[in-house]
C-alpha cells in the first residue's frame, strides 16, 4: 500500500479540485483521507454518505465551578487569552478564547478550576461516488486542526486500506507548514505539490518544500493556472529543477473547474476535455514515479 | 552500538512504523548484550501538537547511537536529535525490524 501525499503551500491553487479528480481516476484502488480539516470541502465533490461517525476529543480548556469560586479574580488577572470575563457578578470561561494553557487552573487559591478535555467535532468514514471509501471531519466553530486528528484520519485509512486490499492512499493536506502538514507527510510515499504562477505560489512552494524535504520522499509539482503568468512560471520551474522535483504538468486555467464544481462534480465526470486527458497522464506518471521508487530500493 | 527503531511492535517482526513522531512503539536493540527493549509511545496519540519533539525528547533520553526509521523526523525533531548526536538512517518504512537491522548493517538505509 502506498501513501500519497497532495500539498500546496498556499491555499487556492485548486489542490482538492485536482485531488479530488485523482480520486476519481483510481477508483476502487483510491481511499481518500481528506486531512484539510480546517477548511475541508472535498465532501463536495466527492458525496459522501457520512456512513460512521464518532466523537473526536482533543485539547482542554478550563472549567470553573462556581460553588467553590471565591470570585479573587486571580485567574482572570493571569489569562493571557482574555478568556475569563465577569457576567452577572461570576468569573466565566469564554470557550472561545480559552487556549487550554492551564495557567488559571495553577493559579486558583480554591482548586475551583477543572481543565475539561474538549469535543472537537466529529470524524466519519463515507462511501464515496467512486465506489470507494472516504474518510474525513468536521469542527465545530473555533476548533482547529491538529497533528492528531491528522494522524487519526490517516489511520483510519490505512486501517480500511489494509483490510479491503486496497493499493493506494490519497491524502489532501492541509495548508501551511505547521503540525497538521508534518503529520500528513509523515510516514507518506510520495508528495504532489500543487502551485500556481503567482508570488505567494511560489513563495509558498519554496516554504513547504523546505519541510517536505525532512521527509525525504519523492516529489511531483503541477503547476496549475500556468497560462496566467508565464514568468513566474519560468521561476518555477527553475526551482523545480534545482530541487530534483518531477515536474508531472501545467495545467491551463480553465473555468470548466468551477462549472464542475457549481454542479458538485470534478472535470473528469465533465465530459472529454484537454484537462482531462492531462490529469489522467499526471496520474500515470505519480503511478510511475512509485514504481521508479520501488525499482531503485 | 545502540541502535533504535520505530516500530508498530515490539519483537523483531514487527513492521517499522514509518513515522518518527507518532510512532507507536520505540525498540532499541543493545548489538553488546544481544538485547532488545522497547518503549511503549502509544500515549502520543493523545498529543495534539508537537509530537515530534515530544518523541525526540524520548530519544534523548534513551540515547540510542543509531536510530533507523521510514521518514522524516520533521524540523523540529531532527535539530533536538542533532543534539543528542543520533545518526538517523531513513527509508525503512515498509521492512521489519529485523529486515531494517540487516538493511542498516549492509549499508543500504540513507544517511539522514
Amino acid at each position: 500500500m502506498k501513501e500519497i501525499v497532495v500539498i500546496s503551500g498556499k491555499g487556492g491553487t485548486g489542490k482538492t479540485s485536482i485531488t479530488a479528480s485523482f480520486a476519481l481516476l483510481g477508483e476502487k484502488n483510491v481511499i481518500v483521507a481528506d486531512c484539510d480539516v480546517d477548511a475541508a470541502d472535498m465532501h463536495l465533490l466527492l458525496q459522501p454518505d457520512w456512513h460512521f461517525s464518532e466523537e473526536f476529543f482533543s485539547g482542554v480548556a478550563a472549567e470553573i465551578d462556581q460553588g467553590k469560586c471565591i470570585k479573587c479574580g486571580k485567574c482572570a488577572n493571569v489569562c493571557r487569552f482574555h478568556a475569563i470575563p465577569v457576567i452577572d457578578k461570576k468569573y466565566v470561561i469564554n470557550n472561545l478564547n480559552c487556549e487550554g494553557c492551564g495557567y488559571c487552573y495553577q493559579i486558583c487559591p480554591r482548586d475551583a478550576i477543572t481543565m475539561v478535555e474538549q469535543n472537537v467535532g466529529k470524524w466519519f468514514v463515507s462511501n464515496i461516488k467512486t465506489g470507494s471509501k472516504m474518510v474525513h471531519a468536521r469542527l465545530r466553530s473555533g476548533a482547529d486542526n491538529s497533528g492528531k486528528l491528522v494522524a487519526k484520519v490517516k489511520n483510519e485509512a490505512r486501517k480500511i486500506a489494509e483490510k479491503n486490499g486496497v493499493g493506494w492512499i490519497l491524502v489532501d493536506g492541509s495548508p501551511g507548514i505547521g503540525c497538521p502538514v508534518v503529520s500528513s507527510l509523515s510516514g507518506a510515499d510520495l508528495v504532489v505539490l500543487v502551485t500556481e504562477p503567482s508570488v505567494s505560489g511560489l513563495h509558498d512552494l519554496e516554504r513547504v518544500y523546505e519541510l517536505t524535504k525532512k521527509f525525504h520522499l519523492p516529489s511531483g509539482c503541477i503547476i496549475n493556472k500556468a497560462d496566467i503568468n508565464p514568468e513566474v512560471v519560468g521561476k518555477i520551474k527553475t526551482f523545480l529543477q534545482k530541487e530534483n522535483i518531477t515536474h508531472l504538468a501545467d495545467l491551463p486555467y480553465d473555468e470548466t473547474f468551477t462549472k464542475a464544481m457549481t454542479f458538485g462534480k470534478t472535470i473528469i465526470e465533465s465530459g472529454e476535455s484537454e484537462i482531462k486527458n492531462t490529469l489522467q497522464q499526471i496520474w500515470k506518471k505519480i503511478n510511475n514515479l512509485l514504481t521508479d521508487e520501488r525499482e531503485k530500493s | 552500538m545502540k541502535i533504535a527503531f520505530t516500530a508498530k511492535d515490539t519483537d523483531w517482526n514487527s513492521p517499522i512504523d514509518p513515522r518518527f513522531g507518532r510512532t507507536e512503539f520505540i525498540l532499541i536493540y543493545d548489538e553488546e548484550k544481544d538485547e532488545l527493549s522497547n518503549f511503549d509511545n502509544r500515549a502520543i496519540e493523545g498529543v495534539e501538537h508537537g509530537a515530534g519533539p515530544q518523541t525526540a525528547q524520548k530519544m534523548f533520553d534513551l540515547n540510542p547511537d543509531i536510530l533507523v526509521t521510514g521518514n522524516g523526523p520533521g524540523g523540529n525533531a531532527a535539530r533536538v536529535l542533532t543534539q543528542a548526536d543520533i545518526k538517523i538512517y531513513a527509508g525503512a518504512g515498509e521492512m521489519t525490524i529485523k529486515e531494517a537491522y540487516e538493511a542498516f548493517k549492509n549499508g543500504k538505509l540513507n544517511l539522514v
